[in-house]
């Protein structure tokens, strides 16, 4: 029994070393691609191929907020009708069977994603079109498109400036809508788009730098387009050949050491001064941290920020442990009382623990084991006749 | 302070300021337009070609027209050949030579076992005597998972535009037809068009497309939606062939979208590893010279405005053709051809909206390399403006000059000018006076050079209705018959106009200026307008008209007159639209009346108003020219 409390006393000390450390309750996607018209097909594509590995590594559905401005699969240009590939090899049909689009076509807009981001959506807007993510949420917003300095292009009619993106992740850090995120954008001039991000816990990663294009990985010379961009695809290599499961100890840092600017052909950026302890913490972060869906225990009160709460409720637990452990002392003492004349150790309770006569296992019966055996046998002589005239029976009809 | 002395000194020397100074002007514009035209081909002023619209993804597709395709095309070709057998022995009309009803059965059936709907249209067409008449077949793929509101068009002419028989072309396109039914990724309908020629077929069809047609045409019975583009095939010999002729001009000079020549050039090279030529250049060095040679080939074509292929009636409807042509000996077959126009269908597939992206108006130097109106548009545009600026110059000179001798024989300029200058020097001093003086300010009289101008480009109108109308047999003598008028008529004008008509008081030499000033400010008017719709034919009709602005009535001894007037006369004569036109006959050896033919075609079937400019615009400014010269030996 003291075993136990000590174990236990043991686990507090690391819960409470373990609350500075990251800890989520849920994670979030929200996946979006800006661009329609078939020559955009790897846009698409590109949002695809996340979308399936972010579900691959645990993230439901429910919990993915996906953005398609055009249906591709659904182009008359499209040689291979209802499929939609990010590969010239087809081995994967990204649209597949089980796909859900939240905002399709023109209800991606910028105000949409803004709206969506900041939760300023209308009463009647359903759930499956909300982000429903609280303070205790890992966030990842993957974001692909044409864009230039600081602007990102949506749909031909408007873009979003890097202001006005920074102030959504500002207004979201305000509402308590996102525990840490984990931005990642795939365009020309990719990076200057996290410039002006302020609000703390963010960890940002873009695809190329100022006056620098971002560029297609490769062309379907069937399906007639460009399949993927060159940054997605080397991150979906990553993510695919070495973040294998959803228990995956590769950390943001391994991702982001895999890029190869000789094979992205420009140079990617990543973002860490908003990250609490910069760049040395994010690095430790997990991939499946935002890509994986972690579900750890709620413990009473989790909702309230206050960085306290969970520091009283341990402080709780230890109080109670206290308690058990007076209270294990008064019962030994009442024991030791009653059994022995001289009160003795608290030490003694153990002794007289041992002392306490275990259970031994009762001993099978050996009677009539050949009158068991002997029903056995005819049982399975039973079942072998009926077999043989079943067969019978059956072969003559 | 030197460039406000210098202006004084201007102001103070009238003689320079509105009569050498509007010469030397004027001269210069010439000077620099042609030096400009010439400067073109060079690296720093024109510029590679690149596609603009993103949609067009050329050669990103693989063909797959291949193999067994051939076996299909040999087996159209063998039917078509026995039809052509049959029809050299026994019809009434020979099929190489002209297409028969039995080749339009025969494409229309092959065309419905293919899966196509097909619909056949009549046309009948009259000009300059001659009847033209056939019947377009034609064939329509819906776009199985297509919205049916845009639809590309591939032409085969049986006769090419040169008047070959475009056997293997109509066959492919046959091939083609059965086998883009077959493929299901097709976002707009295809057209499949077979017009007898390559001159009135088409012209009539897409008339006919768009509810534009005469009545002695007939409407189509099966339609589509906006026609995006169109491509003609040709292929009207039998061996394999080397490159790909890529023809563009359209009627009145309009060009297709500099994107549909550049993504045929790119999948013929990038992906089919076929050369493309343009302008009829087979061998381009890619030098100076090669340069500035296909830049003036195009720009003929452009300025005489006429259609080069069956590709040319689609542009005034604003749909980008153009003609694919395979050329030489080599060893690409029809096949090759065939997916080339294959992928070409692939790409125009793709596109989301018309071809805007890339440039209408542009000068190919090669297939790689152009001009865009930018850079060119200046050259024409200073030949017109030398035209504005001497009539402007003229104008003002009328208002300054009310003496009787406006220009002076070169003996006694000396003193003259000096004691006019001082007196238009005392003229500025006196400020207040100025306009009462009267010595120096002229009032204008307008109205006989305004009745003349306007009347005689009036004028203009009886050679259009002539040349238009009459039947071809007398084209040739008409046009000389119209040397001799061009030669008679200003000498009778200038005889009238010295003499006072008859009615009225002689005409006065301020008035011999007030008409060139007109004639000169109508012509630099038209050709800046039309430099910007028709760069070529502005730039074409400046230069002849040049002379004109520098030309004006010779004063002084008879003895003098009369040779120089005697000679400009001559040879501003060498210079009248029905000279140059038979200096051009001469040269080219292609006989006047099927110039005037082919032109009144152009007129009549065509839409092409090169006629208007030359009868309206060059031929009135040149008959002033005449008449302010024959004025000097009344």
């Amino acid at each position: 029994m003291a075993l136990l409390l000590r174990l236990l006393q043991a686990l507090a000390l690391l819960l409470f070393v373990g609350a500075a450390t990251a800890e989520h309750t849920s994670n979030w996607a929200v996946l979006v691609s800006t661009s329609r018209f078939w020559f955009n097909y790897r846009h698409l594509a590109n949002v695809l191929s996340l979308y399936r590995t972010v579900k691959r590594l645990g993230i439901p559905d429910s919990q993915i907020i996906l953005m398609l401005p055009d249906d591709m699969a659904c182009n008359p240009r499209n040689a291979f009708p209802g499929t939609v590939y990010s590969n010239a090899d087809r081995a994967v049909d990204l649209y597949g069977d089980n796909i859900e689009v939240d905002y399709r076509g023109y209800e991606v807009t910028v105000e949409n994603f803004i709206r969506l981001l900041t939760d300023r959506l209308d009463e009647d807007v359903p759930r499956s079109k909300r982000l429903g993510s609280d303070a205790g949420s890992n966030v990842l917003v993957y974001m692909t498109g044409h864009g230039g300095d600081q602007f990102l292009k949506f749909q031909d009619a408007e873009e979003i400036g890097a202001w006005d993106l920074a102030d959504a992740f500002g207004q979201m850090w305000e509402k308590k809508r996102y525990h840490e995120l984990l931005f990642m954008i795939d365009t020309c001039q990719a990076n200057t788009m996290y410039t002006h991000f302020y609000s703390p816990n963010i960890v940002a990663t873009g695809s190329s730098e100022l006056d620098q294009s971002s560029y297609s990985h490769h062309a379907d010379n069937d399906v007639g387009v460009a399949v993927i961009d060159r940054w997605t695809y080397y991150v979906l290599e990553f993510l695919e050949t070495q973040v294998t499961s959803a228990n995956s100890k590769l950390t943001l840092g391994d991702l982001f050491d895999s890029y190869d600017m000789s094979k992205i052909h420009s140079q990617p950026g990543v973002r860490w001064d908003l990250f609490p302890g910069g760049e040395q913490e994010g690095r430790l972060r997990t991939v499946v941290d935002f890509f994986g869906n972690v579900q750890n225990v709620e413990i009473e009160n989790a909702n309230s920020t206050d960085p306290g709460s969970l520091k009283e409720d341990l402080a709780e637990i230890a109080r109670l442990v206290e308690k058990w452990r007076k209270r294990d002392e008064e019962y030994s003492a009442i024991i030791g009382n009653s059994s022995q004349s001289q009160g003795e150790d608290t030490h003694s309770s153990t002794v007289q623990l041992k002392s306490k006569k275990p259970v031994g296992p009762t001993k099978m019966a050996e009677d009539s084991s050949w009158g068991k055996r002997l029903v056995g046998l005819s049982v399975v002589g039973a079942c072998t006749a009926v077999w043989v005239a079943g067969s019978i029976l059956g072969q003559s009809a | 302070m030197a460039l406000k002395s210098a202006i004084r000194n201007l102001r103070e020397n009238p003689q320079l300021l509105f009569v050498r100074l509007p010469n030397i002007l004027s001269f210069l514009c010439v000077v620099v337009g042609v030096v400009w035209l010439l400067l073109l081909p060079l690296n720093d002023y024109s510029r590679q070609t690149y596609i603009s619209e993103n949609a067009l993804l050329p050669g990103q597709v693989h063909a797959y027209f291949t193999g067994s395709e051939q076996n299909i095309f040999r087996g159209y070709k063998k039917e078509l050949q026995a039809l052509i057998q049959e029809g050299r022995e026994n019809g009434p009309q020979n099929p190489e030579v002209e297409s028969t009803p039995a080749i339009t059965n025969k494409i229309y059936s092959i065309l419905q076992a293919a899966g196509l709907k097909v619909a056949t249209q009549k046309y009948e067409y009259t000009s300059a005597g001659i009847g033209y008449q056939g019947e377009n077949v034609y064939g329509i793929i819906h776009a199985p998972r297509g919205d049916a509101t845009e639809a590309i068009v591939l032409v085969a002419a049986w006769k090419t535009a040169d008047d070959e028989l475009n056997l293997n072309g109509v066959t492919l396109a046959l091939t083609l037809a059965r086998y883009f039914k077959r493929w299901s990724l097709w976002s707009k309908d295809i057209i499949f068009v077979f017009p007898p020629d390559s001159k009135t077929g088409t012209q009539a069809w897409i008339d006919a497309y768009h509810d534009l047609h005469p009545a002695s045409v007939q409407p189509l019975p099966l339609k589509s939606g906006a026609l995006q583009g169109a491509l003609v095939i040709e292929y009207p010999f039998e061996n394999h062939f080397h490159t790909l002729h890529i023809v563009y001009d359209g009627v009145n000079g309009q060009l297709p979208n500099l994107d549909l020549f550049n993504t045929a050039v790119a999948i013929a090279g990038g992906q089919m590893g076929i050369g493309a030529n343009l302008q009829e250049m087979w061998q381009h060095d890619d030098s100076y010279r090669d340069r500035l040679k296909t830049i003036l080939r195009g720009m003929t074509k452009q300025g005489l405005g006429y259609a080069t292929g069956a590709h040319s009636s689609f542009m005034p409807y604003h749909i980008d053709a153009i003609t694919l042509q395979p050329k030489g000996e080599g060893w690409e077959d029809e096949m090759a051809l065939g997916r080339t126009i294959e992928s070409l269908c692939r790409s125009l597939n793709n596109l989301l909206e018309h071809l805007h992206q890339s440039f209408f108006f542009y000068l190919l130097m090669q297939s790689n390399r152009f001009v865009s109106i930018g850079t060119y548009l200046p050259s024409a545009m200073l030949i017109a403006g030398n035209f504005t600026i001497m009539a402007i110059a003229l104008w003002m000179r009328t208002g300054y000059y009310s003496d009787s001798k406006p220009s002076v024989p070169a003996g006694s300029e000396g003193p003259k000018s000096k004691s006019e200058k001082q007196s238009d020097s005392v003229v500025q001093k006196d400020v207040a006076e100025t306009k009462t003086v009267g010595s120096a300010v002229a009032e204008r009289v307008l109205a006989l050079p305004l009745s003349l101008v306007s009347g005689l480009h009036l004028l203009g109108l009886v050679p259009l209705w002539t040349f238009n109308t009459i039947f071809h047999q007398y084209f040739t003598a008409a046009t000389y018959i119209f040397v001799v008028v061009d030669i008679v008529l200003p000498l009778i004008l200038a005889a009238l106009l010295s003499n006072g008509l008859g009615i009225a008081r002689p005409i006065v030499p301020q008035q011999y200026l007030l008409i060139k000033s007109f004639a000169l400010l109508l012509l630099g008017l038209s050709l800046s307008t039309l430099a910007t719709l028709n760069f070529s034919l502005s730039f074409m009709i400046g230069l002849l008209c040049a002379p004109l602005s520098f030309i004006t009535r010779i004063q002084g001894p008879a003895a003098v007159r009369y040779p120089i007037s005697i000679l400009g006369l001559a040879l501003l004569n060498l210079l009248s639209p029905p000279a140059v036109l038979i200096g051009i006959c001469w040269y080219t050896g292609v006989p006047i009346e099927t110039v005037l033919t082919q032109a009144a075609f152009g007129w009549d079937v065509w839409g092409m108003w090169t006629q208007v400019v030359v009868w309206c615009v060059w031929w009135p400014a040149w008959l002033i020219g005449c008449v302010l010269l024959g004025s000097s030996m009344f």
